[in-house]
């Protein structure tokens, strides 16, 4: 047994790791620290893969390209992109309570998905874009891997730092204040529609960012790479069960879910043929089960948002300390 | 293109497509309205109905027409379960957290019947059948039954919330939950009312949405977007609104073919949604904005 | 936090060991798109996929003695999916060659990322975007399956053969619709026909007569219906004859299943016609049915004539090169390519013992003749088929 190619499957699963850890950090931002509830987050990643895709690959006949682009110009652009597109998002429906938001950005990702499907001049629809360069691509299998692993490791780490600075800054007081006591922050002067469109701005270029991640890793995008199922609500228990608000939490949210996800797919494929159709879907179903068992019995995730310590919370009984949710503050409605 | 093609082949289907949204929307409306939360599992309680019906025309050899009344109780009891199960203990929580559990509770709702049912696309009924000819106007049996049991269900709702006691005790619920507490009206009673009503609605709307085409899986799922929009159309909390909701989407959904391309059809119930959202929010008949 | 990711580092190297198999094995990875959009044609094709595979270890497995392990993996229809499990078949259960997927978008995320890097042969029985043809492969991607490029132009000059000049299409929206439809359009067009409508529908919808009603206004009375019978292509057939819109009916190969006919019935589609890929000697086909059908599998069903090709090649490939994973592709070609002794479906011991004396075969599959070309595509020879009873007959050979 070669135990080097052994690794390449580790080495695989962590890039993915660090791909989905970017669009948890990016949901969280959107969730909890806002309180927004985006439920295209799929379409957001297709929106990053293929401006990457586009701005990196190289000319093909009747598809607009050919800028051949490098690597991080791919990037950066996906990240403006992913941003441009939240902000009328934003503007439409952050006026209104977060259920709204929810099935307009099913809609939003619905419709991404059928312009990436339709769309010849720009997408390339159902044949879609190959030929997408990977930094240091061309080396032996392992090593262009763990190459890759090492710049998406490095970027993911980056997000992360950025944004924790953020969150323990004045700015993420604010955001926190803004989804506890929405009144009691305007009462203030904050500006809340502004940084409410702020954070979800911010977390959709992080979610394109993770799509231009994951082009560069496959070298192909093709529509159907932007399953809604896979994107969104995988990344969606990552977060609630890592921790909302915590970043440290989604990440580990990311890891847990993901092992789970690929690993369950282990022990159904050992499975005879008859039980692994059933068997595969089952996974779905305990999937959703989690989410509900989660919500159920530790609604806050396994690492709760980190809170800054009172004083005065030594003489406050300990059940009223720690927040059910993020945005249990906001009170029955 | 003549009065006949349009009526036949656009207004029609758009028509009967649309009273399936419209007996969706209700079920929404009335959840928004008194649950203050919007039920994303909406759509696959629908499959899940329409897949209970087809395993009563399995199992007990009834017709299709026979068992959707069986079906349509077995989902409104089924609702109340999952609510009691997933839903009622986050009543405290934000009510955000509630729609996030709504979500899970669709993927589970479809990946059971993925796994009983399988993936394939069945039907109640083999072979097809040819519209029959009523004055020029092309309409197929089944699509009477539809329109006319949606009829009936609207207007025995509608008698319902206006002349029943727990009928108005749900109204007041819906327009002032603290008020109506006050007033002796029990909570828990009129929440497993409201999904009785909501999940037999959908048992229909699933039937019907099978009955027309086929019965798959992802099928609720691919109508929830446009039964939101017809919902929040005509007013969130209007029953009135939600029928008139369904049949303008599902009317502009034929329509939309003449302007755009076949493949972007599901668009139009987005749009719809999008233009309400930014121009008159509460929608055709002034219900609530949550 | 560090416990916990070493903990399950260890783990997931744990299940990769768990995973990995004996050594007395000659393992391949069979990819399957068990979920997913094409979830309907897998479980005929995993039968024969099996079917292929014991028919090899009953007359005696490869090499010297060795078991063929097929390791069965979802692709899913979906890239994401389809290249997690490529990896995992190329890196944990270390497969030398790989049969799958079945659908376009996962081949090409399957290959980029696991199977080409890491030097593994591919065989696809199923996927027919003609973008895979321009797949930089190092020569190891290929297929038993003629891209839609092939299918789209045979169609369009059958058809206009035999005296259809104006049809309107109809293309399911993906990259086996469009491809096919393209490809359909372009030759017909050139050759002189008329399209008189020309669209795309997405599947899951729940009725088409607007879209059909639109195209049925270019007066055209023929509908050339490029889908998948199993799915939206039922709906749109369904409507289409209720409601008189055409009169005759054109498919391809996704809509030549049962599921029509079961649906809809036979009396019904008196004027549909579907067209397939077909192998032109029809001997190896006839051998391939016989023994299939008696196995217990549906000879009707979507690719399983390709699939049982894909893997009987691979095993030849592989017993050719004496196991050398770097040897494959030339083995592959050796086997296939027109010179030698027949070996027809089934005849793996006769196939064995020549090889192992040092000698010349070609393999004639179920599917054709199976020459590669310096793609790795098979061209085409197609037929075009009319319901007659429960089933499909040849109507008549396509060009």
């Amino acid at each position: 047994m070669e135990w080097i190619t052994v690794l390449n499957y580790p080495i695989y699963l962590a890039i993915f790791i660090c791909i989905y850890g970017c669009l948890a950090i990016g949901l969280n931002i959107q969730w909890g620290y806002a309180g927004l509830f985006n439920a295209g987050v799929a379409g957001f990643f297709a929106i990053g893969a293929y401006t990457s895709a586009i701005l990196t690959s190289p000319w093909a006949e009747g598809r607009l390209g050919g800028f051949d682009m490098p690597f991080a110009v791919g990037l950066v652009g996906a990240m403006l992109l992913a941003g441009l597109l939240a902000w009328p998002i934003g503007k439409i429906c952050l006026r209104f309570q977060s259920d709204y938001l929810a099935i307009v950005t099913i809609g939003v990702a619905e419709g991404i998905r059928l312009v990436a499907r339709s769309e010849d001049w720009l997408t390339n629809s159902a044949r879609g874009i190959s030929g997408i360069p990977r930094p240091f691509g061309d080396l032996p299998y392992g090593r262009a891997q763990l190459i890759y692993l090492g710049i998406t490791a490095l970027i993911l780490l980056v997000a992360y730092v950025l944004v924790e600075r953020q969150a323990v800054s004045p700015w993420g007081r604010m955001m926190r204040a803004i989804r506890d006591n929405e009144s009691a922050a305007r009462a203030m002067g904050k500006d809340v529609p502004y940084r409410r469109l702020e954070a979800f701005i911010l977390g959709s270029a992080l979610m394109g960012l993770a799509g231009a991640l994951y082009v560069h890793l496959a070298r192909t995008i093709t529509p159907d790479a932007i399953d809604p199922m896979l994107v969104t609500f995988l990344i969606w228990i990552m977060v609630i069960l890592g921790g909302s608000g915590n970043n440290r939490g989604v990440l580990l949210g990311a890891i847990i879910v993901w092992i789970i996800w690929s690993m369950s797919e282990i022990v159904t494929d050992q499975l005879p043929s008859e039980y692994a159709l059933k068997a595969k879907y089952g996974r779905m179903f305990l999937i959703g089960l989690l989410l509900q068992l989660v919500l159920r019995f530790r609604p806050e995730g396994l690492l709760p948002e980190r809170l800054r310590k009172d004083p005065r919370d030594q003489d406050r009984p300990a059940d009223e300390k720690s927040a059910a949710s993020p945005a249990a503050g906001k009170g029955v409605n | 293109m003549d009065i006949h093609s349009f009526v036949n082949f656009f207004l029609l289907p758009g028509i009967v497509q649309g009273s399936i949204y419209a007996l969706g929307a209700i079920g929404i409306t009335l959840v928004f309205a008194i649950m203050r939360y919007g039920h994303f599992a909406h759509g696959d309680l629908a499959t899940f109905g329409a897949f209970i019906a087809l395993a009563f025309t399995t199992t007990l050899g009834l017709s299709p027409y026979a068992a959707l009344p069986l079906a349509v109780v077995a989902t409104g009891v089924f609702a109340i379960v999952i609510d009691r199960v997933f839903y009622a203990h986050l009543r405290a929580l934000p009510k955000i957290i509630t729609t996030i559990a709504s979500f899970g509770v669709a993927l589970m709702l479809r990946s059971f019947v993925q796994v009983v049912w399988g993936v394939n696309t069945t039907s109640y009924t083999r072979g097809i059948t040819r519209p029959e000819n009523w004055f020029g106007i092309r309409i197929k049996s089944h699509e009477i039954v539809t329109l006319l049991v949606a009829i009936a269900l609207v207007v025995a709702l509608h008698l319902f919330l206006t002349r029943n006691k727990w009928g108005k005790a749900m109204r007041a619920m819906s327009d002032n939950p603290e008020l109506a507490l006050f007033s002796g009206v029990d909570n828990a009673k009129v929440i497993s009312l409201t999904w009785i009503i909501a999940g037999g609605l959908c048992a229909a709307s699933g039937f019907f949405l099978g009955l027309n085409t086929e019965l798959k899986s992802v099928m609720g799922w691919n109508i929830l977007l446009p039964t939101f929009a017809a919902a929040i159309l005509g007013g969130v909390g209007r029953i009135e609104g939600a029928i008139v909701g369904g049949l303008l989407v599902g009317i502009a959904e034929e329509l939309s073919v003449l302007v755009i391309p076949g493949e972007y059809k599901v668009m139009s119930a987005f749009g719809i949604l999008l233009l309400v959202l930014l121009f008159r929010p509460t929608g055709l008949f002034r219900g609530k904005v949550l | 936090m560090k416990m916990k990711r070493i903990l399950a580092a260890s783990l997931l190297l744990g299940a990769s060991a768990l995973a990995t198999p004996t050594l007395a094995d000659v393992n391949i990875g069979l990819l399957n798109s068990i979920t997913g959009g094409a979830a309907a044609m897998a479980p005929e094709i995993t039968r024969s996929y099996q079917f292929a595979i014991s028919q090899i270890n009953d007359q005696g497995g490869l090499l010297k003695g060795d078991k063929l392990v097929g390791t069965l993996a979802d692709a899913g229809c979906n890239p994401q999916v389809a290249g997690d499990a490529a990896t995992k078949l190329v890196n944990v259960t270390q497969v030398i060659g790989v049969v799958g997927p079945l659908c376009s978008g996962a081949l090409m995320a399957a290959t980029n990322s696991a199977t080409i890097p890491a030097g593994v042969l591919l065989i696809s029985p199923a996927a027919t975007s003609p973008e895979i043809t321009s797949l930089k492969d190092n020569d190891l991607v290929f297929r038993t399956i003629p891209s839609d490029e092939y299918q789209g132009q045979a169609l369009a000059r059958t058809l206009l053969d035999r005296g259809t000049k104006k049809v309107a299409v109809s293309y399911i929206n993906n990259d086996y619709g469009k491809g096919i439809a393209e490809a359909f359009k372009k030759e017909f067009e050139a050759k002189g026909g008329e399209i008189a409508g020309y669209e795309a529908h997405e599947e899951n919808k729940s009725s088409y007569r607007a879209d059909l009603a639109g195209l049925a206004q270019g007066g055209a009375d023929t509908l050339v219906l490029l889908d998948y019978g199993d799915t939206s292509g039922l709906t749109v057939l369904r409507e289409a004859i209720e409601n008189g819109f055409f009169e005759n009916f054109v498919g391809a190969e996704g809509m030549k299943t049962s599921a029509p006919i079961k649906a809809i019935g036979s009396d019904n589609l008196k004027t549909f016609m579907a067209s397939a890929p077909v192998s032109s000697k029809s001997e190896a086909l006839d051998i391939f049915n016989k023994a299939f059908t008696e196995a217990g599998g549906d000879i009707n069903s979507s690719y399983v004539g390709p699939s049982y090709d894909a893997v009987f090649l691979m095993a030849l490939a592989i017993e050719k090169a004496g196991g050398d994973k770097a040897k494959l592709s030339e083995s592959l070609r050796a086997v296939s390519n027109g010179e030698g002794e027949p070996i027809f479906p089934g005849e793996w011991k006769k196939a064995k013992e020549l090889i192992d004396a040092g000698k010349a075969i070609d393999y004639k599959g179920a599917s054709g003749e199976l020459n590669f070309d310096a793609n790795g595509d098979v061209p085409g020879s197609y037929a075009l088929f009319r319901v007659e009873g429960d089933d499909w007959a040849v109507e008549t050979e396509m060009k």
